[in-house]
């Protein structure tokens, strides 16, 4: 089951791309559709060709065709070659796009479905620690950025740079002194358009952050609406809106301004430039040392080799703010993943669940234990609780179990084989995980419930998991039951009805391990009893840990074991552990007290 | 859910809507001078580049046939002064447009929002945070842009295509007439690929908030994908995906891509059409060589404005749709607003009575019926009962969010609606269940209470709720930052904000929804005293959740499906051994264990790394 090789999505590894040097990242990044890049490249230069052609052929039509004797029937082919020559030019300028759209989109979907993939085999610390916002823009706007330079910056500095050689070149077979003074303007306006669209980006970066904030401040006050008509504040919201929206004019009034001296900058410099070039040209003409069609020619190229240079600027700003993206994104295809498929012992079939502690020890970080030389012993089928404070290592004990973490010291036992020795897949196969606070999907009910398993389900198969779970009458009484959509668009479900889900969707999955932490937290009193009853449906011959508060949820267990700060502290059975003074006979007291409490408030009430 | 259907992410093609395109553009009127200003400088400036192509064709023709360079230098001259003024309509068209933008869409942020602050709730429970946010912001933008640039890039395109038109008359009308034959042709086609590249785009536009979703989901939800072991199957489906995203990019970025080939081959027609013609007409003397370079000029330069203008009449359909959904914004009516002759009041002391109160939130499904409830002045009433029974609407409807509609309630004697909304929102205090806390200081959060309040009275009434000792351990104090929504603070430190501010606003009316969420001992201790200084006499109205709340109350009333079941003490209605003695042993049980394992807590608190 090699995981990778499986997938028929992620076809070529990405950690091989990584580069300290980001052209050489983005070099790699596109193995496979690098010749087509370059093809794609080549067809912009002979589209630039082509151009050149045009003018040629008009050079050719004013001074060879217009002064033959059978002009008249030349002109028709001299008109059909325009058209010939602008097929030419039309078919590689399509196909050097069409080409360079194709591999932007193939390495976009490339590193979006690895992306993607890696991320969700990053370890359980990495995800711990990463703030899902930031990963979220890595994965979207930083991966747009690094379309765009394949879709647009890189092609069309590609094709700028081969417009300005190609057409020099022409200009220099023309007249080499007229084209070599018509290029004069150039590194100006290269420089100017650079200096200027750094400027713009900054004022631009300046605008959006504004925006961010607009929008943030018009939010709160949406999400806030209560409150603000609570206590009659609207006049403060709308100063304060005012603030920042006047904020946001000024910021765009700044943008706006540095866009508006740097385009006729350069339009004044290259306004410059072709006087001068261009009276060069007049006067070469007179004094004969080039022809009238010449001339028009060179009119017509000196638009093409120089408006197009005042567009580098912004593309080397763009490509630099793309090459950030790509940094971004690498960061991410750094982190080491967890691989699901490295264990050597591969059972048959199902495990049958005896699971063994011996010595184990925990840390998330060094010198803060959380689990302190645990040893303990269950059987298949057995039930054992854990009961203690928050904080005193149970819910990092249930997390070690399908490998969620590894253990450094000590190990545990799975039928007699180290836990480490199993593939994490085939662990969390056969392990079941309710957690305290379940996170559901937005999508139907049904296909939550369907989740975990990896087959086609029947629609009473799900109805009779969400049974088990008591949770199918609330399913039925929504108005597209099943079909119900969780979330935003569709209904928001209590706490206690989340869990209820996940556990039906435990339940579909029928693993031989189950872990519940804290599964019945929020379940509000009414259904609680109905669903310890699901509980104990569900825990039948399966191992089961079980985190639970209330005496009344461990007692039924083969074993109690109760923790403090780390450490087991009392085990055994519940008629064990009341006959010995400790922890657990002191919170089975106050809780008893809780009901005598009630009994005397009602007794005093008079009933 | 159907609702939700009218405010999906639509970005229909409405049929040209005369009326809002009218209305969009009065949105310009109280800025017509920047208006005229950027328009003199467009048509200035689309003028003088296509008579710069004319003096190209002078150059050629009065210059270099007849060799004279006296024509040079004052052709010359005229090129000069034009690239100056040129220089400087380009850039008062890009300030003047850019900057008319911006006011627009300040104009429009300003009044949408103000607007905001009057609507009632029943707008806002029907309508998505994320659409309105849309109106105000990406809407706004679109119809500024389209009003500013838009009618920049079409102007420019209609003078430079006139321009470019008067100058090909004048030269050598005939072959005018053959070249402009193509301006249709070039509209066609230009209408044609925008129609299919925007459709294949939006589809691009919609799959990628999608993938975006997809991924916010997975990375929220990777526990249970480990856990379950679900990886392939989550590629799987997120495989489907980026595999349509990638046909629909794809399709954009293909039919772009032959969109300008196919107008340089448009162009190519024309140009062989002056290269047929004109030849032949410099043979009769009736063109010149000179002429044919203009035509060939005005020809390749002809795509452009055609182009713009495509892409502008695009973009104002959609500025259309857009701009309907801003004023279906801009003109909904609150429901609730003042009634003429409404009563400015000082004080609205007194007794509340709900006279025969129907209310509903949908016609179909009334949730109170014939409602009658007596409140003394400074009485506490603490209403229980299930979800959806209704105390959420009482609550609502004595705030007057929302007004009955059916009976009276009376403060005072005097049916409420008579008093204008201000005097009643700055007399009642309002704590809701989950706190809502603005971007900012504790101190600006504070003083939400009251706008006039001194650093005194802030401190004073942090004092009461005893939330000043814990703003005081903080490094900044009352200056510290609350982070967006609070994010910064714990749950009870938001709950104990909400109180200082009800305390802080010192109301006639307090009506506070209890909060449920569980806090640690020492915070609960110090709400519950918070409460009970803000309750003594005054009138209060509490959805309780709590015992002690509950025990406190002078009256509590049980609800059921929206009518009073159970109401008097609570020794009164535990005797009465009917709903509320049921919701009270069972309350009791399961709170007296939380606060054992919450007790458990504090003795054995440590950090809990990771999760």
């Amino acid at each position: 089951m090699a995981t990778l090789a499986n997938s028929r999505l992620v076809e070529y590894d990405l950690k091989q791309t990584l580069s300290q040097k980001p052209l050489q990242g983005l070099w790699r990044l596109a193995t496979g559709y690098q010749l087509t890049y370059i093809v794609a490249t080549a067809a912009m230069g002979l589209a630039a060709l082509a151009k050149v052609a045009t003018f040629f052929l008009l050079r050719f039509l004013i001074d060879d065709v217009l002064p033959m004797p059978n002009v008249l029937q030349v002109l028709p082919l001299v008109a059909l070659a325009f058209v010939g020559v602008a097929l030419l030019e039309g078919g590689f300028t399509f196909t050097g796009r069409e080409m360079a759209n194709r591999v932007a989109e193939k390495v976009t979907i490339r590193l979006r479905e690895y992306l993607f993939d890696h991320l969700q085999r990053l370890n359980f610390t990495y995800h711990d620690s990463a703030k899902s916002g930031d990963l979220i823009q890595r994965s979207s706007s930083d991966v747009d950025m690094v379309r765009m330079f394949y879709a647009g910056q890189a092609i069309m500095l590609g094709r700028i740079l081969l417009l300005f050689i190609v057409m020099l070149i022409a200009l220099m077979t023309l007249n080499v002194q007229l084209a070599l003074l018509s290029v004069i303007v150039v590194p100006p306006v290269v420089a100017l358009s650079f200096f200027f669209f750094s400027r713009i980006s900054t004022a631009y970066e300046a605008f959006q952050e504004q925006d961010g904030k607009l929008s943030t401040t018009l939010q709160e006050n949406l999400n806030g609406v209560r409150v603000v008509k609570a206590f009659a504040a609207q006049g403060f919201e709308m100063n304060k809106f005012e603030d920042d929206n006047q904020e946001q004019y000024r910021r765009g009034k700044v943008l706006l301004f540095n866009h508006s001296i740097s385009w006729p900058f350069t339009d004044f410099l290259i306004g410059a430039q072709t006087i001068f070039s261009y009276s060069l040209g007049v006067i070469f003409a007179i004094n004969g040392t080039i022809t009238p069609g010449t001339f028009v020619a060179f009119t017509g190229m000196f638009v093409w080799l120089v408006w197009p240079m005042r567009n580098i600027g912004r593309l080397i700003v763009e490509i630099s703010m793309g090459l950030v993206s790509l940094d971004r994104v690498q960061e991410v295809l750094r982190e080491e993943r967890e691989l699901l498929d490295d264990g050597v012992h591969q059972p048959g079939g199902d495990v049958r669940g005896e699971i063994v502690f011996e010595n184990v020890s925990f840390e998330y970080e060094v010198d803060t234990p959380v689990l302190n030389d645990i040893s303990f012993r269950v059987e298949p089928g057995q039930t054992v609780a854990l009961l203690g404070s928050t904080g005193s290592g149970k819910t990092t004990l249930i997390s070690l179990i399908p490998r969620f973490y590894d253990v450094e010291q000590g190990r545990i036992l799975l039928d007699g084989v180290d836990l480490r020795e199993y593939s994490r897949e085939y662990l969390r196969q056969q392990i079941g995980v309710v957690e305290q606070e379940p996170f559901l999907f937005s999508r139907s009910i049904r296909d939550n419930i369907a989740y975990g398993v990896g087959r086609e389900v029947t629609d009473e198969e799900v109805h009779e998991a969400a049974r088990a779970a008591a949770v199918h009458e609330v399913i039925m009484s929504f108005p597209n039951q099943y079909e119900t959509l969780v979330g935003e668009r569709g209904v928001t479900l209590s706490g206690g009805q989340k869990q209820r889900v996940a556990l039906a969707r435990t339940l579909l999955k029928n693993p031989r391990i189950l872990l519940l932490d804290d599964a019945t937290s929020s379940v509000d009193t009414e259904t609680e009893s109905a669903i310890r009853e699901a509980l104990q449906n569900m825990m039948g011959d399966r191992t089961t840990f079980i985190i639970a508060h209330r005496i009344q949820s461990v007692m039924i267990a083969d074993v109690i074991l109760v923790f403090d700060q780390g450490r087991i502290v009392q085990r055994g059975t519940h008629d064990e552990l009341m006959a010995v003074e400790g922890m657990y006979r002191q919170t089975y007291e106050m809780q008893a007290r809780i009901e005598q409490d009630l009994e005397k408030e009602l007794a005093h009430v008079g009933i | 859910m159907s609702e939700y259907s009218t405010f999906e992410e639509e970005e229909f093609y409405t049929s040209f809507d005369g009326r809002t395109f009218l209305r969009l553009l009065s949105l310009m009127k109280p800025h017509w001078p920047w208006v005229a200003g950027f328009l003199f400088c467009i048509t200035s400036v689309s003028f003088i580049e296509a008579y710069l192509t004319f003096l190209g064709a002078r150059l050629i023709d009065e210059a270099i046939i007849p060799g004279n360079l006296d024509a040079l230098r004052s052709i010359m001259i005229q090129w000069a002064v034009l690239i100056v003024l040129l220089s400087a309509g380009v850039f008062g068209f890009i300030y003047l447009t850019g900057i008319l933008g911006q006011r627009i869409r300040y104009d429009l942020r300003k009044r949408l929002f103000n607007h905001l602050q009057d609507l009632s709730f029943s707008y806002y429970d029907k309508t998505p945070v994320g659409w309105i946010m849309s109106r105000v912001t990406s809407d706004t933008m679109r119809m500024g842009n389209v009003l500013t640039w838009g009618l920049l890039d079409s102007t420019w395109g209609i003078m430079a295509i006139i321009s470019g038109v008067i100058f090909m008359l004048a030269i050598n009308w005939q072959l005018a007439l053959v070249v402009i034959l193509i301006v249709p042709l070039l509209w066609i086609v230009a209408t044609e690929f925008r129609k299919r590249i925007i459709k294949y785009f939006r589809l691009a536009r919609r799959t990628n908030s999608q993938i975006t979703a997809n991924y916010a989901e997975m990375i929220q939800g990777v526990r249970v994908i480990k856990a379950m072991a679900r990886e392939e199957k989550t590629l799987g489906e997120f495989g489907v995906l980026t595999s349509r995203m990638y046909d629909a990019s794809y399709r954009a970025a293909w039919w772009s891509a032959l969109f300008l080939p196919a107008v340089q081959l448009i162009t190519a027609f024309g140009i062989g059409a002056i290269a047929w013609y004109g030849g032949w007409q410099t043979t009769v003397g009736t063109m010149t060589i000179g002429g044919i370079q203009a035509f060939v000029g005005y020809v390749t330069m002809m795509m452009f404005p055609i182009q713009e203008m495509a892409r502008v009449y695009a973009e104002l359909q959609q500025a259309i749709a857009s701009a309907e959904r801003v004023f279906s914004l801009s003109d909904a009516v609150p429901d609730v607003q003042d009634r003429s002759g409404a009563a400015e009041v000082e004080s609205i002391a007194g007794e509340i009575v709900f006279e025969n109160v129907n209310f509903h939130y949908e016609p179909q499904k009334p949730v109170l019926k014939q409602f009658n409830l007596r409140v003394a002045p400074g009485e506490t009433l603490a209403i229980v009962g299930p979800t959806g029974a209704g105390k959420s609407t009482i609550i609502n409807l004595m705030c007057r969010f929302y007004e009955p509609t059916g009976g009276r309630i009376l403060i005072n004697g005097r049916d409420y609606t008579e008093i204008s909304l201000h005097s009643i929102h700055s007399q009642l205090g309002i704590v809701l269940q989950t706190p809502h806390l603005f971007s900012g200081t504790i101190r600006d959060n504070l003083r939400y209470g009251r706008m006039d309040a001194t650093n005194e009275e802030v401190i004073e009434a942090a004092k009461v709720t005893g939330v000043h000792v814990f703003i005081m351990a903080l490094e900044e104090d009352y200056d510290s930052q609350v982070g967006e929504g609070g994010v910064l603070l714990s749950t009870g430190q938001k709950q104990l904000i909400s109180l200082t501010r009800a305390v802080l606003a010192d109301p006639e009316i307090l009506i506070m929804d209890e909060a449920t969420s569980s806090v640690d001992t020492l915070t609960e201790s110090l709400i519950q005293r918070s409460m009970d200084t803000l309750m003594v006499d005054r009138t209060t109205f509490i959805i309780a959740h709590r015992l002690s709340t509950i025990k406190k109350a002078d009256r509590i009333i049980v609800l059921n499906a929206g009518e009073i079941e159970e109401m008097g003490t609570h020794r009164e209605l535990l005797k009465l051994k009917g709903h509320y003695y049921s919701l009270y042993t069972k309350q009791f049980r399961s709170e007296a264990a939380a606060r054992e394992s919450a007790a458990a807590e504090v003795s054995t608190q440590q950090p809990v790394p990771g999760r």
